[in-house]
């Protein structure tokens, strides 16, 4: 009885969420109706004409979210004679799990694995997506525990309402996103302009929604509202459904490789998050690309460098729901959940890496990345190696550097402005009166004396540093160590001709700027820093000509 | 036609007469105040008390005689500073208020502490008055609003200044280790950067081996345990009784349990002040000053405290004694919570008004 009463439940709250609109269209036009029957003919047809105005976005609403069904990630798709082994694993966890294998396997670059299916009625192809960056991080059992877990969702009855749960939620998120609620983040943009269809819904919908109307707006509100409604009603059945797909996947994958990788997505998230910025799209403003192959290979070899980082990363769970509505327990919950399961003994199963799975590694890579990378990008001017793709990242990004500090003193000097100009300001005692010109919030702008420069020394240091690297790197003084372990350092050459120095720059830097910008300045440690030191006449003739 | 002006006409009627009581309130709450502010301030003008625009909101009273052109000298020649330090000597409640007046000017501009420093490169007067301009400086930044009201630049600064001042502290402190200025203005950075209760514990020993009584210090350290910073309304109240009841009469420290009464007291009626307990705080306070060194310093500001709490006490006659002593300067608490140096006066005014106006009427 009980389970009936949720079944119908969640049918009828399906059933209103389609309805919603057609209820609203029918409302306008028994209105209109009512017009054309009572009122004078031209008050009807100019008030019915205005009636119109509010049905557009509401009939659009209509196919608002179905619209979100048909969207794909791009990915490789690769086949049974490609990959067999990953395709012999994926039909073995389908037959334990107790479900139809997929019938096609999509490798995508992100972290993340979704079972999809293009159905209405008839069930459809069924297509499982599978990120790489999983398979370099995760063992081969944890991969099956992920698999398990993506194909349990999919096999229990009911999952049919859960499918369009799924589909509600990403369009409530969508619509959140799109009135301008929650804000765009920096890291969608960058995977925007590197990776095809990533943060796709921000591109294309968000401009349509932007020029949307008051009326367009108020229709998504209720029907958010409304989605809401639908989410929180359907929420028990879902979260039962994780527990339960969690379950399975320990049974089919062991208990310790399904607890480990709870852990361990978070992390790789994390962490490819940080690659993609910091290595794989380090010269996207500069238009390089790292080596054929290296693109996403390089994750690998960061994820090696950093053990220990991400050990102290995986003791952290993230605690607390992701969004309201999703019915994934949090994750700390989950984890303690499998924890307490009774132990099986399968603790040295599938230790290998899951990337070993795939027949060819190193081409697969290379193909993933003419499959995902933007047209764009993809005939960016490939480095030779990581350590030239940093130097000439840095050296194009410190080419054209634009700080505040440069418009400040542009408008101050009416000159174009040079580091020479600014350490003769200082100098003159004048970088006070300079600092006026830099953008200053109320407070610093209200200080005097002692308390502004406080205020502004900060930005000052941030930009004067700006300028004195990108002085260093135009004189070719400037040489960054590639680590995949660090952040990378910057070492100097003390001369033209000369090797470069033992100390980091930073440690020679931040004294000198220091020094420069105290309240008694002295620009002596950092001009000479920036004077290359004398080299013996017989270089020098080669040197300058 | 007729009937549209008629159904206007009927709606007039309550109008006008809505706007007709509206206006004779206005016009009678303006006068009956006006005429009571004046009748106040007529009264405290026949007592020979001074208006609010000839009140001095930058002292709580007059400076020591020689300070006020010690400190105007000072911003053109150290050698001013460092006569008046050393005129002071050990008297260390006087010390702390000159290093804290000559920080507050080396904080705006420190040209004349930096000739100072190189022509006595360890000198410790020096050193303190330093310690003490930095501080200052990270209050600048912060700004006196409450938290929320303040932004992360400012906390930034606030935060970044006062790490720095802790090394020039240190160095004060080594320089003169007798002297408890030092760990007085370390007071303030304990609060500032949030010391922990163990911390502040031994910062606080460092103070009381030096200058038991001291007033600064107690004033300090009292704001630390008040709720807007790092303790609670128990923790002051506590903090404030203990070391009242331990200071010896004359060291003015019964301002404290008034001060953590004040700093926690946010009720719009005075019902709180009136307390039997609050009486008696305030007895102890009368008690005190009147036994305290006429030229103690810090005397002015226990006046302030007391004249505040006499008026709301409805002990007219008493608190007009006490504003008759303080009058002409008004750069103390309770007062200067209240924000621009107009205001300030004008809180003053009001509340010494009131009780002249009492006091001139059951003449």
């Amino acid at each position: 009885m009980g389970a009936i009463m949720r079944a119908l439940r969640a049918l009828l709250l399906l059933a209103g969420f389609n309805l919603l609109g057609v209820l609203l269209l029918a409302g306008l036009a028994f209105l209109d109706c009512l017009l054309f029957l009572y009122a004078p003919p031209g008050v009807a047809v100019a008030l019915c004409s205005v009636s119109v105005l509010p049905a557009i976005p509401v009939a659009a609403g209509l196919f608002a979210f179905r619209a979100r069904r048909g969207e794909e990630a791009p990915g490789l798709t690769v086949t049974e004679a490609d990959e067999p082994t990953l395709w012999q694993t994926v039909r073995e966890v389908a037959q334990q799990v107790g479900t139809r294998a997929p019938s096609h396997v999509v490798l995508t670059p992100g972290v993340d694995a979704s079972v999809a299916q293009g159905a209405r009625l008839l069930p459809g192809p069924r297509r499982l997506s599978l990120g790489v960056p999983l398979l370099q991080g995760l063992t081969a059992a944890q991969l099956r525990s992920v698999l398990a877990h993506k194909l349990g969702r999919r096999s229990t009855s009911g999952s049919r309402a859960l499918h369009d749960r799924a589909l509600i939620l990403r369009a409530v998120a969508h619509c959140e996103e799109h009135t301008g609620w929650t804000a765009p983040r920096e890291q969608a943009r960058l995977e925007q302009r590197f990776y095809k269809g990533a943060a796709t819904g921000a591109a294309s919908s968000g401009r349509r929604v932007r020029h949307a109307g008051v009326t367009r707006r108020a229709v998504s509100w209720v029907r958010t509202a409304y989605a809401k409604l639908f989410l929180r009603a359907t929420f028990a059945v879902a979260r039962a459904h994780e527990v339960r797909a969690d379950v399975t996947a320990a049974r089919i994958a062991g208990r310790d490789a399904t607890a480990s990788v709870l852990r361990e997505v978070p992390v790789l998230e994390a962490a490819f998050e940080y690659y993609t910025c910091h290595y794989a799209a380090l010269g996207l403003d500069a238009g390089l690309l790292p080596p054929r192959g290296e693109v996403f290979g390089g994750f690998g070899e960061m994820l090696s460098a950093r053990q220990l980082e991400l050990a102290g990363l995986r003791r952290e769970i993230p605690t607390g729901p992701l969004t309201p509505y999703d019915a994934q327990p949090p994750l700390a919950d989950r984890v303690r959940h499998i924890e307490a399961l009774p132990p099986d003994g399968r603790t040295d199963e599938g230790r290998g890496a899951a990337l070993s799975l795939l027949a060819d590694p190193g081409s697969t890579l290379t193909a993933l990345e003419d499959a995902v990378l933007t047209e764009d990008v993809r005939r960016f001017r490939r480095a030779g190696d990581w350590p030239g793709l940093l130097n000439d990242s840095m050296a194009a990004g410190l080419e054209g550097v634009d700080t505040p500090l440069h418009r400040a003193l542009a408008m101050y000097t009416k000159a174009p402005p040079t580091l020479s100009a600014l350490l003769g300001l200082i100098d003159d005692g004048r970088v006070w009166k300079l600092a006026r010109r830099l953008p200053l919030s109320d407070q610093a702008a209200a200080s005097t004396g002692r308390a502004f420069r406080e205020f502004v020394r900060p930005a000052l240091t941030e930009s004067l540093h700006g300028m004195v690297l990108a002085e260093l790197s135009a004189g070719e003084r400037l040489h960054w160590e590639f680590s995949w372990e660090r952040t990378p350092t910057a070492r100097l050459r003390p001369g033209q001709s000369s090797p470069w120095s033992d100390t980091p720059l930073a440690d020679l830097l931040g004294p000198a700027m220091t020094a420069a910008l105290a309240d008694h300045p002295d620009t002596g440690p950092l001009r000479a820093l920036l004077m290359p030191t004398p080299t013996d006449p017989a270089n020098r003739e080669t040197d300058r000509p | 036609m007729t009937v549209l002006l008629w159904i206007l006409a009927i709606l007039a009627v309550p109008t006008l007469l809505f706007c007709g009581w509206l206006g004779w309130v206005f016009l009678k709450e303006f006068f009956s105040a006006s005429g009571d502010d004046n009748a106040a301030a007529e009264a405290a003008e026949k007592l020979g008390l001074l208006p609010a625009e000839r009140q001095n909101t930058k002292y709580a009273g007059p400076l020591p005689a020689g300070w006020e052109e010690a400190l105007a000298r000072a911003g053109g020649d150290w050698q001013a500073a460092a006569e008046l330090l050393r005129d002071i000597g050990q008297d260390w409640d006087r010390r702390s208020k000159a290093v804290g007046l000559l920080g507050d000017l080396a904080a705006e501009d420190d040209t004349w502490l930096l000739a100072w420093e190189n022509a006595r490169p360890d000198d410790p007067d020096a050193a303190v008055v330093r310690a003490n301009s930095s501080v200052s400086v990270a209050w600048q930044i912060r700004g006196t609003k409450r938290a929320q009201y303040t932004t992360q630049e400012q906390f930034t600064g606030f935060h970044r200044v006062l790490r720095r001042a802790r090394e020039e502290i240190a160095r004060a402190a080594e320089l003169n280790p007798d002297d408890p200025t030092p760990f007085v203005t370390e007071l303030a950075v304990a609060f500032g950067l949030g010391y922990p209760h163990s911390e502040m514990d031994r910062l606080w020993a460092e103070v009381t081996a030096r200058a038991p009584y001291h007033y600064e210090g107690h004033w300090r350290a009292l704001q630390y345990w008040c709720k807007k910073w790092r303790g609670s309304e128990e923790l002051a109240t506590e903090f404030a009784e203990r070391a009242a009841a331990k200071a010896p009469s004359g060291s003015l420290l019964t301002v404290l349990p008034l001060l953590a009464h004040f700093e926690h007291d946010d009720s719009d009626s005075s019902n709180g002040d009136r307390t039997p307990e609050m009486v008696a705080r305030v007895d102890a306070g009368l008690v005190d000053a009147a036994a305290a060194d006429p030229t103690h310093p810090r005397l002015p500001e226990l006046r302030h405290f007391l004249a505040y709490y006499l008026a709301l006490q409805d002990r007219d006659e008493a608190a007009i004694e006490q504003f008759r002593l303080v009058d002409g300067h008004v750069g103390a608490v309770p007062w200067s919570y209240r924000g621009s140096d107009d205001a300030v006066a004008r809180y003053y005014c009001r509340i010494r008004d009131l009780a002249a106006l009492a006091v001139t009427s059951t003449d």
